[in-house]
């Protein structure tokens, strides 16, 4: 099998059975801190495998698109092919690691809401936190890509956090990739395992990568023991979560809009002398009952050119919220 | 012949519609209210898409209504070359449909407006418009989006195809601004299909159908559109 592509703990081989397809393969190797610190533990490729693979597996069920297609062998998972983005999406709900040091806070303060941070992926950078801004700029992705992922990593953050919270362990943060499959989808690729998380215990025990990077136990040992409590858990428990989307309605740039030039009126009755030009549109609410995926964007757009918007005279945007 | 006179809910112009018809020799006329669907339309041999308000005018006037299924059938008796018009929310709907170009706008006032006006009629003949080429109509027209806009491209078209059977004008018969209502791009009130059997009109015929109403001179376009089911 041709070798695609080799990281630091995994390999991506070419499948023979299809172009479309790739196997990945879960090597022993741990690294840390970009590398600097780097022990080969024997078992760890396999138990990460299982995980990912019990995990991509539940997310699948809960509507998240991801590359998983199966597991082969026992650290190897047969993926859809896609193109890495050169981005890492972190998702954090308690301050760690590199959050604490960039900003000089305490280990375990909760925070108020998830946090959402871009990395570059650049191990001779050694993958700096990066602003939309400059992902858009610099080509890396485009707007509509960060916000999608944006969306799908906290429909993650809140599919993992419920199964563990049934088991008392907690989510304090994960890092994801995403890739675009062949047909352009954009998809969760990777692993999902706690190579790229931490879990604690209710005692704020690690039971992640930690263990290695602080030289606190037995790694393969406690990734064992925290995917047997994950198992515990039940899936059916956790409450789908409902997805918000914004479409915006506009008329056309160049098509008169009379009721802006109305309000534009009574605005300036009122003073605002200031106002040059207002244009109204129309603003919808879309509740979905599923994560959102490129083929419910699809679903979108049709909608919006069907239904919502008069391609005529009108232009639309969609806004993930 | 049969002719399906369509209410959705909202439409408030079918009976207007339904006594213009009784008027006419031959009309068979029956109200078909739009949750029949399909069915409801299997008899008939023209269809008339009343004014109102079809579903509030939500979203976009005609919107909602452009796709029920009823307008299935629209599409196929439009299709079999059977003659369809639509009156003002008509209008709407069909363009909404995509059986006609364009889409009907607010009104440049940003006004709903109510009032008699003149039409000059085509000198080319269309189903609608025989013995009307070249005359002028007084008519009513009553609505806040009738500002008919097309793309430049679809205007050349229109008019190159001798679609474009109404026009708004002054009582002299002079289509200027001045006579231009709503803003329609040029002066547009009606327009056809490239077949010629559909049309949509802003202004109100039914209303302009019997002296007493003030004018009688809009029957004659729904009394060519009857004699148009019958071929």
């Amino acid at each position: 099998m041709d070798l695609i592509h080799e990281g630091k703990a995994k390999r991506v081989l070419q499948d023979p059975d299809s172009p479309e397809r790739v196997i990945i393969e879960f090597t022993d190797t741990v690294t840390a801190g970009d590398g600097d610190k780097k022990k080969e533990f024997v078992g760890k490729g396999t138990i990460a495998c299982e995980m990912s693979k019990y995990l991509f597996g539940y997310l699948e069920g809960k509507g998240i698109d991801t590359h998983y297609v199966k597991k082969l062998a026992e650290n190897q998972l047969l993926c859809k092919k896609v193109t890495i983005i050169p981005i890492e999406v972190v998702c954090r709900n308690i301050a760690a690691g590199s959050f604490c040091r960039r900003y000089g806070i305490e280990k375990g303060i909760e925070l108020t809401q998830p946090l959402i941070e871009f990395f570059m992926k650049d191990d001779k950078l050694h993958d700096p936190l990066i602003t939309t801004g400059a992902i858009i700029r610099l080509g890396l992705a485009e707007r509509e890509d960060l916000d999608f992922m944006r969306s799908v990593t906290l429909s993650v953050n809140y599919y993992l956090e419920e199964l563990f919270k049934q088991r008392n362990l907690i989510l304090v943060d994960f890092k994801l990739e995403f890739g675009r499959t062949e047909k352009g989808h954009i998809v969760v690729a990777d692993e999902i395992s706690p190579d790229i998380m931490r879990i604690w215990d209710s005692k704020a025990a690690s039971l992640d990568k930690d263990i290695f990077r602080e030289d606190k136990g037995d790694l393969v040992a406690t990734y064992t023991q925290v995917f047997e409590e994950m198992k515990k858990a039940n899936p059916d428990e956790v409450e789908p979560r409902t997805e918000s989307i914004q479409v915006i309605v506009e008329s056309k740039s160049g098509i008169k809009n009379p009721p802006g030039e109305v309000t534009k009126k009574a605005l300036g009755r009122l003073g605002f002398a200031d106002v040059e030009e207002v244009r109204m549109g129309k603003v919808f609410k879309i509740v979905l009952r599923k994560p959102i995926t490129s083929e419910i964007l699809n679903q979108l757009s049709i909608m919006n050119v069907k239904l919502l918007s008069n391609p005529i005279s009108e232009k639309y945007k969609v806004r993930l919220e | 012949m049969v002719v399906a006179v369509l209410r959705f809910p909202g439409t408030n112009n079918e009976n207007d519609i339904l006594r213009a018809l009784s008027l006419i020799d031959g009309a068979k006329p029956i109200l078909v209210p739009s949750r029949k669907g399909l069915a409801g339309l299997k008899d008939a041999d023209g269809i008339v898409i009343p004014g109102g308000f079809s579903y509030g005018d939500y979203l976009r006037a005609g919107a909602v209504a452009s796709v029920e299924s009823i307008t299935e059938g629209v599409r196929n008796l439009a299709e079999d070359g059977k003659p369809v018009i639509g009156i003002c929310n008509g209008f709407q709907i069909l363009s909404e449909m995509g059986l006609l170009p364009g889409a009907l706008l607010p009104n440049d006032s940003a006004r709903f407006v109510c009032k008699w006006v003149y039409l000059r009629v085509s000198d080319n003949t269309t189903m609608f418009t025989e013995g009307l080429e070249g005359s002028l109509i007084r008519i009513p027209i009553a609505h806040a989006e009738g500002n008919y806009y097309c793309s430049d491209d679809e205007l050349e078209s229109l008019r190159d195809e001798f679609r474009i059977p109404f026009r708004y004008c002054n009582e002299d018969g002079d289509v200027n601004d001045a006579a231009n209502p709503n803003g329609s791009i040029d002066n547009i009130a009606g327009i056809v299909n490239q077949k010629g059997n559909v049309l949509g009109l802003m202004p109100h015929p039914e209303r302009a159908s019997r002296p007493v109403l003030g004018s009688s001179e809009g029957l004659a376009i729904l009394e060519n559109f009857v004699r148009a089911t019958k071929c």
